[in-house]
């Protein structure tokens, strides 16, 4: 007996390869080592804890490449089946691992204004990015669940974590209810998925109905099932809350204003783009047959998110919540990308990481201005803040214009190239409708963007009470933010510097 | 180092040099001239090993620049006989140009500024010359433009120089229109805009030669060189500073239309061939005339540019491209060198450009003038010297093919002469005529020794036996066809004789007739309306003036009052005032109440579901 379930356990742990997953522990590790190195390091030392986060980080990165570098790309799976490593999974490593280091970066100028714990920023940061390195590798619901509650928790704390900030903390609640909301939502369409596709009566049944692959064939087996649909319904609307899409997009406006800018800035960036690969993965996966059913709600949900985003960000006069509500209208497009996927236009899974690369390079320039540029309390920054900003601050002027002009999709701007190779991967997938949508969406978006630009560089100061906005850029700003803006413009100049698109 | 290396570094080269003038050096000028000489002098090296590397052979590179799917754009070099020639000119005409600018420039203010307007300049200019296909022509294309409009406004607080650099760019636009569309054009006839490939296209089936997109592309062509009825610009282009006239308007950009004609010669019909023979037939005497009407020095030398950039569009119409290259070539060294004299003038007489007041140089300046006269004879075409032999074939392919056009060749070989004879006896024979003359002194070292150079190079640029094996190539070719066509005996003495005697005539008739050193032009004092005529050249500048002032500009006014009204009252304001609308009404859903959050939210699912059962 003993003998026999020895067996049968070594057959579930064969494909334990640890050594598969080393980046994710050696965040936690190095999570867990900042908590330490606070306790240990005297209090006039505590500086170093932002440094070992970063450079821990960068070591990390190194070594995670190395790791590509040294293992052929193909399709792994580990864990009996948890985890599966895909090409794109490990170009998301280092997404995830780059985004992690620059919000650490804005962390610490975010933090070096306020009077606020610090080391559990860094720590929490780094959980999350664990998290969702986790996350786009899962193909199994339960690790699914589990790595997005660890980054939807940690999130929590972060949204709220300017505890003296009224703002901060009511966004902190908000997300933290309707994130549950979701998440049970999420949760109900997983149950309801395993429910089904575990009834020995149906075809296809199975009984490890939580793995994508076998759900995949008992739902193209069983796709006019009501609870299938149900379910698949439940779980999309439970992901597309993560990635702000309408009709789920209520949340961002004030959870993006209340946040602290470095923690909005991961929340856009790389809280999005998980999704999005979540979402891939679930409609190439499990959902694979059901895409006479989800093709138009997605069509629907694109064309909203496209339009509200856009819309709705006209009439913002507050920057963060104009970053989030543009940051919708973001996700409207590249919700194309993924219907063209569905759609059988299987580069277009390149293309959104094309451009959620774009995004990232971007939208970490305006953030890092934003960050850079504002005072104690950075939740009402307004664009009347960005009155002749560029004549005082020439050079982070520059980087604003050049990210602003980015996520407008202005050439020779990486932003323009990615949207190009989104857009013309609808036009392969035959999406004419929504692509003139995404066209009347980014025309608008040149409205508002512009209009923000136009703030700092062509407002006349007639009025001599000019607000000085905090402290200038140190060298070390201007070498991130100088990297982030020529990294847009070599990828608009060369596409192909970037070899994402195969 | 390879071929394709050293092209890379080529180009690299000087866009390096750009930037670092534009981001270190902007108020360094003694540094950022260094580095743009280096830089001139490291594309020539890197010129020179890039034909080593080649060992004859054609260099084709090509990177993928976008891929989408299925569509490709790349962007490469295709280096073959042709582009070396051209590269190895522009490189060796440009270091000498780079050096004269280093005495010519020494007193200017914004010399950084203009030494980082000339290595962009070189930047363009070679990636015209090396780039395999024409999208990324026309990128570089534009921006010698560019180049080209910021360096000619160098002195921008002259009128005339803004009013100049504006006026050459927006001639260009007019023909670069043409040219964009002639791309469009091309890329839905053949499906790729690659030369090679275009070409392998074009030779399996004679048929696809389209008349269409050859005059199109020609458009291009005919704003960059300065062709009717786009020439206006090129005169005018002389406010800039008189380097960049010698190596903008005289040696490289001016002849980077021709060059790109030879470039893609066979995509052009024979009617299109004969049309451009006529256009440049028209230009050369045209031009040679309008010289007469003029008294600044670099404007005459401009009209000269004008009229022999005519020859080489007549010697590619009638089909002998290789010949086109040879006068090309040629006449980038003496132009060069004349430009490059005119400016070592200048700069001796206090920057006095008038031929009038100037008188005596020949001994103020020995060695300036001895190399303009070396120039002017190669100009006009003097037995042995660089301009003999490519002229000379040029005519003799006229006169063996289409005998009109060579009479009037002929006729612009005459008024060449005349011309500069008036200008040389002018302004280096007899007495100083100005203050400004009578104090001239030689220049510097640093500007003669290029004019050395070139003076060397006009005498012995067109022995064509002695070039490297690896270069003119396609002029060999055509020379040698040009020798073994029928009556090619006959036609070579006539023309040997009738050239020699339109420069002798001209020369001497010009000497007699204004006299070394004159003060006044005697044609002015004997026949004042043909000299009026001459100097209004045919008055396009005021019909463009009258066409932009009085058609143009009513219809802008008109166009403006339904952009303000229509456009932009109702469409602009009003779609504006209903994104607005729903804005604000959007924004009212974010009431930040938590609980209306929450009801929205189910309200989202049940809609959600609504969609996907097909009930909404």
């Amino acid at each position: 007996m003993n003998k026999l379930l020895i067996e049968f356990l070594s057959g579930y742990t064969a494909t334990n390869q640890w050594a598969a997953i080393l980046p994710e522990i050696m965040m936690g590790v190095l999570a867990l080592c900042l908590l330490a190195a606070e306790m240990v390091l005297p209090k006039n030392r505590q500086a170093w804890v932002p440094r070992l986060a970063i450079w821990g980080q960068v070591l990390i990165l190194m070594i995670a490449f190395g790791f590509v570098g040294r293992c052929s790309i193909g399709e792994f799976q580990y864990f009996s089946g948890l985890i599966t490593q895909t090409d794109v999974t490990q170009i998301m490593r280092g997404f995830f691992l780059v985004s992690s280091i620059a919000v650490c970066y804005l962390g610490h100028i975010y933090l070096s204004k306020q009077t606020l714990p610090q080391t559990e920023f860094y720590a929490l940061v780094l959980i999350i990015s664990a998290g969702m390195m986790l996350l786009v590798q899962s193909t199994h619901f339960v690790m699914l669940f589990v790595a997005l509650e660890t980054v939807t928790v940690a999130f929590y704390v972060l949204v709220a974590y300017s505890r003296t900030s009224q703002f901060s903390l009511e966004a902190g609640l908000k997300y933290l209810i309707l994130g549950a909301l979701s998440s049970g939502i999420l949760l109900f369409g997983i149950v309801l998925l395993y429910g089904i596709a575990g009834n020995p009566e149906l075809l296809g049944a199975s009984r490890d109905s939580l793995n994508y692959g076998e759900l995949m064939n008992f739902v193209i087996l069983n796709m006019n099932n009501m609870i299938v649909k149900i379910g698949a319904l439940l779980v999309i609307a439970g992901v597309c809350f993560k990635i702000g899409a309408v009709p789920f997009q209520i949340w961002v406006p004030d959870v993006y204003q209340g946040a602290p800018t470095p923690v909005t800035a991961y929340l856009a960036v790389a809280s999005k783009a998980a999704g999005f690969i979540v979402l891939i993965e679930l409609v190439r996966g499990p959902f694979f047959g059901l895409q006479d059913f989800l093709v138009p709600v997605l069509s629907v949900i694109a064309a909203a998110t496209i339009l509200f985003g856009n819309i709705a960000a006209v009439a913002q006069r507050n920057v963060k919540r104009l970053m989030g509500l543009s940051g919708i209208a973001h996700a409207g497009y590249l919700l194309l990308g993924v219907i063209a996927v569905m759609r059988g236009v299987d580069w277009a899974v390149y293309a959104v990481i094309f451009y959620l690369v774009t995004y990232l390079l971007a939208s970490f320039a305006v953030f890092g201005v934003m960050s850079i540029a504002a005072g104690e309390e950075d939740a009402n920054q307004e664009l009347d803040h960005y009155e002749s900003f560029a004549r005082k601050r020439p050079f982070l002027g520059g980087v604003l214009a050049c990210g602003l002009g980015s996520l407008a999709g202005i050439p020779p701007l990486g932003g323009f190239i990615g949207k190009l190779f989104l857009f013309v991967a609808a036009f392969q997938a035959e999406l004419y409708g929504l692509l003139i949508i995404a066209i009347v969406g980014v025309v608008i978006s040149i409205y508002y963007y512009f209009g923000w630009i136009r703030e700092c560089y062509f407002s006349s100061s007639s009025t001599a009470v000019v607000k000085d906005i905090s402290c200038g850029a140190t060298s070390s700003d201007r070498f991130l933010l100088g990297a982030l803006t020529v990294a847009s413009i070599v990828i608009g100049i060369l596409p192909a510097a970037l070899p994402i698109i195969r | 180092m390879t071929a394709a290396q050293s092209l890379l570094a080529v180009l690299i080269t000087p866009l390096l040099s750009a930037a670092l003038i534009a981001f270190f050096c902007r108020r360094l000028g003694t540094v950022a001239s260094t580095i743009s000489v280096l830089a001139a002098a490291g594309i020539f090296v890197f010129s020179l090993i890039a034909i080593r590397g080649a060992a004859g052979e054609d260099v084709s590179i090509s990177w993928t620049w976008l891929r989408l799917g299925d569509f490709e754009v790349s962007m490469g070099f295709l280096f073959n006989g042709v582009s070396a020639t051209m590269l190895t000119m522009v490189g060796f005409v440009g270091f000498l140009i780079h050096v004269f600018s280093l005495g010519y420039m020494a007193e200017d203010n914004a010399r950084a500024r203009f030494f980082g307007g000339l290595s962009i300049f070189m930047f363009s200019m070679l990636g015209i010359v090396l780039a395999d296909n024409l999208i990324m022509i026309f990128v570089f294309w534009e921006l010698v433009g560019f180049s080209s409009y910021m360096l000619i406004g160098h002195y921008l607080n002259t009128e005339e120089a803004a009013a100049a650099s504006k006026k050459a760019f927006i001639v260009n636009r007019v023909g670069d229109f043409g040219f964009l569309i002639g791309i469009v054009y091309a890329y839905w006839h053949f499906g790729t805009t690659n030369l090679s490939e275009m070409h392998g296209i074009v030779a399996g089936n004679r048929e696809l030669i389209s008349a269409c997109i050859a005059a199109l592309l020609m458009c291009g062509f005919i704003g960059k060189s300065a062709q009717f009825p786009l020439h206006v610009w090129l005169p005018d282009a002389m406010a800039g500073p008189t380097p960049v006239s010698a190596l903008i308007h005289a040696a490289t950009m001016v002849a980077a239309g021709v060059y790109f004609l030879i470039r893609i010669q066979f995509l052009f019909p024979s009617e299109v061939l004969t049309f451009i023979a006529w256009l440049g037939t028209t230009v050369a005497v045209y031009a040679g005339f309008c010289a007469y009407g003029q008294n600044d020095i670099k404007k005459i030398l401009a009209y000269s540019t004008l009229s022999q950039l005519g020859y080489m569009s007549a010697a590619f119409g009638l089909g002998f491209p290789g010949v086109a290259l040879f006068h090309l070539i040629t006449h980038a060294f003496f132009k060069a060198l004349l430009f490059l004299a005119a400016g070592s003038v200048i700069h001796g007489c206090h920057h006095e450009q008038d031929i009038f007041k100037m008188g005596g140089l020949l001994k103020k300046m020995p060695i300036t003038a001895i190399t303009f006269l070396l120039g002017t004879l190669a100009l006009c075409g003097v037995y042995g010297l660089a301009g003999f032999y490519s002229k000379d074939a040029i005519l003799i392919a006229a006169g063996l093919q289409h005998s009109p056009i060579f009479i009037l060749l002929t006729l612009g070989a005459f008024l060449t002469a005349g011309y500069m004879g008036r200008l040389f006896w002018i302004a280096f024979l007899g007495q100083p005529k100005s203050e400004a003359a009578s104090h001239a002194k030689e220049s510097p070292l640093t500007m003669l020794v290029p004019l050395i150079v070139l003076a060397v190079l006009s005498v012995a640029g067109g022995w064509i036996g002695f070039w490297p094996e690896q270069l003119g190539g396609l002029i060999r070719d055509n020379l040698e066809h040009l020798h073994h066509l029928p009556d090619y005996d006959t036609m070579h003495h006539r023309v040997l004789i009738l050239g020699s005697a339109a420069w002798v005539l001209g020369l001497v008739l010009s000497l007699f007739f204004y006299r070394a050193g004159a003060k006044e032009d005697r044609l002015e004092q004997q026949a004042a309306p043909v000299y009026h005529f001459l100097k209004s050249r045919l008055w396009f500048d005021e019909i463009y003036g009258f066409y932009v002032a009085k058609i143009q500009q009513r219809f802008a006014l008109f166009l403006s009052f339904i952009d303000v009204f229509i456009v932009k009252g109702i469409f602009v304001r009003g779609s504006a005032g209903i994104v607005g609308l729903v804005g604000m009404c959007s924004r009212s859903l974010h009431d930040g109440n938590i609980h209306s959050y929450v009801y929205w939210f189910l309200a989202g699912l049940v809609l959600l579901w609504a969609v996907a059962s097909g009930l909404l």
